[in-house]
């Protein structure tokens, strides 16, 4: 079995020596360090390892080129066109399959647009390493264009009757645009005697090569002695060179039988050599007959196998159907003798002409784009239903799965970038199976720098219904602002954890600190604690004994005594605010309104009696008690008075 | 492909263990030096010392952050047969801890262990604040700080009696409620004739008691490392064991009567990878955040990554090695100013090196 496994070096010579151990730092960072083994039952002594050369630990990173700036585009965007392909995917109608071809084409105008903006980078740039990293880039961005293309026509275009030529010639046109561009220019200078520009022949042969038989017939009328016969013959024959076009006109029979005359009478030329006084001229016409001596002579001239493969196709195979490219890519890889060297890119396309779909995606995965292109694709094939064969023809394989897991590797690895995140999450989101699972993992450990993060990541968990990721994040948030003397943030931010032990404990350091210095921290926040403050007894009485401060201090006596006598009945004053209750109703005991009743003032004195050993209540206790009982007295002649 | 960053750790000896808080953000390392060390990554990514303490009388083996909920929290377990538990604080008065500056204040010293306390794990948050600790003499401890918002109160709430000297343990980070709290163990005794050296226990609410559901007799040579995959809401738990290769065993909760009678889970398991890459002893297992890639750590000095595929098979995907290699000039001034320590900080951005690497498979790379 093929193997995949990288190995990575550690420039560390104590990591050499004693060897290595690692362990996971966050989503996509391993730590290694070195390590050796200790036996618990040895004694406990410094290894041989221990000296005053420090050991270290290398944090390591996978190095993301879409986190580069010049990537965001293609990030951003192509995550739009994402979207849309789930758009699609969930409206199926008899449209779908065009919609997805379409959109297909709209990823490959995303990669073209980062292309030539790789490019335009590239001629800008003076720095030799920024140099050679844009060119790696342009490469891997190159391939995959290359790719997506060729799967784009083989896996996704709805062609008539599976002819696939036309289409293979474009693509091969579209990568090699270099003999059209300068048989424009050529043409472009109307001149007479083209033929002294150097590059003449080798553009006219490949502009024949790529099939663009108009081209070379313009090019050819531009030689100087285009009058002389062989010119006028070849004009002739070109002119009248049946050419098949898969979706309308001639019948395929039809087709078949002109072209078998076609290529008689030109043979029949050759042989009468009548092109032989120009060798250019009687290679091109060897060439459109398919002699094979012919195409031996120009294996050169082509860039790469399969534009020689294309061009051959057009003029010995010209109704190949699409299932049929695999076998004769094989034999034009033979006749280059290229099998022993295929680079990477070959391998891919030969397994896309071979349909090996499976084996097109087990290799796009391993190209250095950190699964951009494995993942879009992917996804994009499953939802175009060209991924279902395969559970047939594998065991255990689920095409879904399959999808979902390159999906949630990509979308775990924009995660790990302080900006890309929430891109990232939407990719999560469309993975049905493990998606929300994954975020719920994933997003209550991303790095909130600031709480304006936090409150972006408790937004996205509030849209997933994540309460417990939103109650963690609330509730460490809290934590942190405590941790930063700022009791009044880390209260909402308990309040928003719905964790009543914190709210206690924070009320707790409210009152505390009140006690410490006569006036509240945060009153704002107090004010709105409504029915917040049902979260805990301890915020209750906090959010009650605040209200009460507020009434006494705007000097709504009436009314913070009523409120004072509620307090002191119900049970969840904390045991150091009691005697702060007590001598606080002096002085509404001793106002000249009479503010309690006689039954309050019982509730007074009964609470009194329990507390009257609280050590704060030593020196007022007298006061106290004589200010109970003048209110007493006053009640009770007031209430006597008023029954009547 | 792959760039280290490297961090200087300042040990006098081998770290023996390294652990990143909740974020990946602040790594804390522990050495036979007796010290525990906390760094923090700085907005630019460069990690700063920020704390140094001698926290043991011997050896620290291991040490683990708790869950940011309880505040900056770490435990340690040593040589010294103890375990304890550090907050960090923040100063809030002038003087010799200024406003602002922080340190690590001892919470509690659990001295139970009549021996070295070999592995110190707290507890899946939904539970409160729990503290599993094992030692060499076959005793797991589960403590609970039983006020969250103070952390100086420990109460010893379970022991566990293994029978064998314990040299790891797991708690199950299952998100489902409806799972009772799990823990694993690890013996590293060496005489498989005393049979399987991996414990499964189980908390049972009704006896208030932790149950032994298991005693996995398929492994019987020494464990040194045991890590339960994070669960992704899967009905069965994944259990790493590093042992004399690297096992990746499958737990699956079998719903029969006799389970539902007792309440005590019955487990069906079955070993669904094992690799021998290390060609040695396996001491450390890693999950990853979602479980699909796992690293050991072998005596072959090496660390390797296994990764699941979509038909949830496992393979081989990285290997890390240390290379004596001498760097380049560029590269080595690169490092020098990694360094956290170093009295003048030239430059507060990190700097990476890139690592060679090397391509088993593929004589053709993409350019």
């Amino acid at each position: 079995m093929e193997s995949q496994v990288k190995t990575f070096l550690i420039p560390n010579d104590l990591c050499k020596r004693a060897g290595v151990a690692g362990t996971w730092a966050s989503l996509e960072n391993v730590a290694v360090f070195a390590y050796e083994k200790r036996n618990i039952s040895q004694k406990d002594e410094p290894s041989h390892f221990a000296s005053n050369d420090p050991s270290s630990v290398f944090l390591l990173r996978q190095d993301v080129i879409l986190f580069h700036p010049i990537l965001r585009k293609l990030v951003n965007e192509s995550n739009g066109v994402f979207l849309s392909v789930q758009n699609v995917a969930t409206n199926k109608n008899s449209d779908t399959k065009f919609e997805l071809f379409k959109i297909s084409r709209q990823y490959r105008s995303i990669i073209r647009a980062c292309l030539e903006n790789l490019q335009d980078e590239h001629t800008k740039s003076h720095e030799n390493d920024e140099k050679s990293m844009l060119q790696n880039y342009i490469t891997i961005f190159y391939s995959i264009e290359c790719i997506w293309h060729l799967c784009e026509i083989l896996f996704m275009d709805t062609m008539q009757g599976n002819f696939v030529l036309s289409q293979l010639l474009e693509w091969v046109n579209f990568h090699f645009p270099e003999y059209e561009r300068n048989a424009a220019n050529m043409l472009a200078e109307n001149e007479i005697g083209l033929e002294e520009k150097p590059e003449y022949w080798d553009t006219v042969l490949g502009a024949l090569l790529q099939g663009r038989i108009k081209l070379v017939r313009s090019l050819l009328k531009r030689h100087s002695s285009s009058d002389s016969s062989a010119f006028v013959l070849i004009e002739q024959a070109l002119k009248s060179m049946p050419t098949f076009n898969g979706s309308c006109g001639s019948s395929l029979n039809e087709f078949n039988m002109q072209r078998r005359h076609w290529i008689m009478d030109v043979q029949s030329k050759i042989d009468a050599k009548m092109f032989s006084t120009e060798k250019h001229l009687d290679l091109i016409m060897r060439l459109t007959v398919g002699e094979e001596k012919a195409w031996i002579e120009v294996q050169d001239k082509c860039d790469v196998w399969y534009a020689y493969l294309a061009g051959w196709l057009f003029f010995t195979e010209p109704t190949v159907k699409s299932f049929e490219l695999g076998r004769f890519a094989k034999r034009a890889m033979t006749k280059l003798r290229m099998n022993e060297h295929l680079r990477q890119l070959d391998k891919i396309l030969l397994a896309a002409m071979e349909f090996d779909v499976f084996q097109v995606i087990k290799e796009i995965q391993h190209m250095y784009d950190n699964g951009w292109f494995v993942s879009h694709l992917t996804d994009l094939l499953y939802h175009c239903d060209r991924l279902s064969d395969l559970e047939k023809e594998v065991s255990d394989f689920s095409a879904e799965k399959l999808r979902e897991s390159f999906v949630i590797d990509y979308g775990c690895t924009l995660m790990s970038h302080k900006s890309l995140w929430q891109v990232g999450l939407t990719y999560l989101d469309c993975c049905p199976n493990d998606g929300l699972r994954v975020i719920e993992l994933i997003l209550p450990r991303i790095h909130m720098e600031t709480e304006a993060k936090a409150q972006k990541i408790v937004r996205e968990a509030k849209n997933r219904e994540l309460t417990q990721v939103v109650q963690s994040v609330c509730k460490v948030q809290g934590m942190l602002s405590m941790r930063r003397g700022r009791l009044g943030n880390a209260l909402s931010w308990a309040l928003k954890s719905q964790d009543g032990s914190f709210t206690s404990f924070l009320a707790d350091k409210f009152l505390k600190n009140y006690l410490k210095l006569g006036k509240f921290d945060s009153p704002d926040i107090l004010d709105d604690l409504g029915s917040g403050m049902l979260l805990s007894d301890r915020l209750i009485f906090l959010g009650k004994y605040y209200e009460f401060h507020k009434l006494y201090q705007n000097g709504d006596y009436k009314e913070a005594s009523t409120l004072l006598i509620s307090l002191l009945a119900s049970k969840i004053i904390p045991k150091y605010f009691w005697y702060v209750l007590l001598i606080e109703s002096i002085p509404l005991l001793e106002s000249d309104e009479l503010l309690f009743s006689s039954n309050a003032t019982f509730t007074i004195m009964r609470c009194l009696e329990e507390k009257q050993t609280e050590p704060e209540l030593k020196d007022k206790i007298d006061i106290l008690r004589l200010a109970l009982a003048r209110n007493l007295s006053r009640a009770l002649t007031y209430e006597a008075q008023n029954i009547s | 492909m792959c760039e280290a960053q490297e961090i200087n750790a300042e040990h006098k000896d081998l770290i023996h263990d390294v652990a990143y808080d909740y974020y990946g953000r602040r790594m804390a390392t522990c050495s036979s030096d007796h010290y525990v060390k906390v760094w923090d990554q700085n907005s630019e990514g460069k990690w700063i010392l920020t704390s140094s303490w001698k926290a043991h009388s011997g050896s620290v083996w291991k040490v683990t952050w708790a869950h940011p909920e309880f505040g900056q929290v770490l435990a340690t377990s040593s040589f010294d047969r103890t375990a304890a538990v550090w907050e960090e604080i923040v100063g809030e008065l002038p003087g010799p801890g200024e406003r602002g500056t922080r340190h690590w204040v001892r919470r509690t010293n659990l001295v139970d262990s009549r021996t070295s306390v070999t592995d110190v794990k707290f507890g899946p948050k939904s539970q409160g604040l729990q503290l599993a600790t094992c030692s060499a003499e076959g005793t797991i401890r589960i403590y609970e700080a039983p006020d969250v918002m103070n952390l100086s109160q420990w109460t010893l709430q379970h022991e566990i009696q293994c029978k064998l000297p314990c040299s790891c343990l797991t708690w199950n980070p299952s998100l489902n409620r409806l799972h009772p709290q799990m823990i694993a163990v690890g013996s590293d005794d060496p005489n498989p004739t005393n049979g399987g050296k991996v414990f499964v226990y189980e908390y049972n609410e009704n006896s208030r008691r932790w149950i032994k559901l298991e005693t996995i007799s398929s492994l019987v040579d020494p464990v040194h490392d045991i890590a339960f995959s994070p669960n992704l809401g899967r009905s069965y738990h994944v259990l790493a064991v590093g042992t004399k290769d690297v096992k990746i065993l499958n737990l699956t909760p079998v719903d029969d009567e006799q389970s539902a009678q007792s309440g005590v889970t019955k487990l069906d398991i079955e070993t669904i990878a094992q690799f021998e890459d290390h060609n040695s002893l396996v001491w450390r297992v890693c999950w990853n955040l979602n479980g699909n890639v796992l690293c050991s750590t072998g005596d072959d000095g090496s660390v390797r990554m296994f990764k699941m595929n979509a038909i949830n098979s496992w393979k081989p995907v990285a290997v890390l090695k240390g290379d004596s290699a001498q760097l380049s000039h560029a590269q080595y001034n690169s490092i020098s100013i990694t360094n956290g320590s170093t009295s003048i900080p030239f430059s507060q951005t990190a700097r990476y090196i890139k690592l060679g690497s090397i391509s088993q498979s593929r004589e053709t790379p993409w350019h």
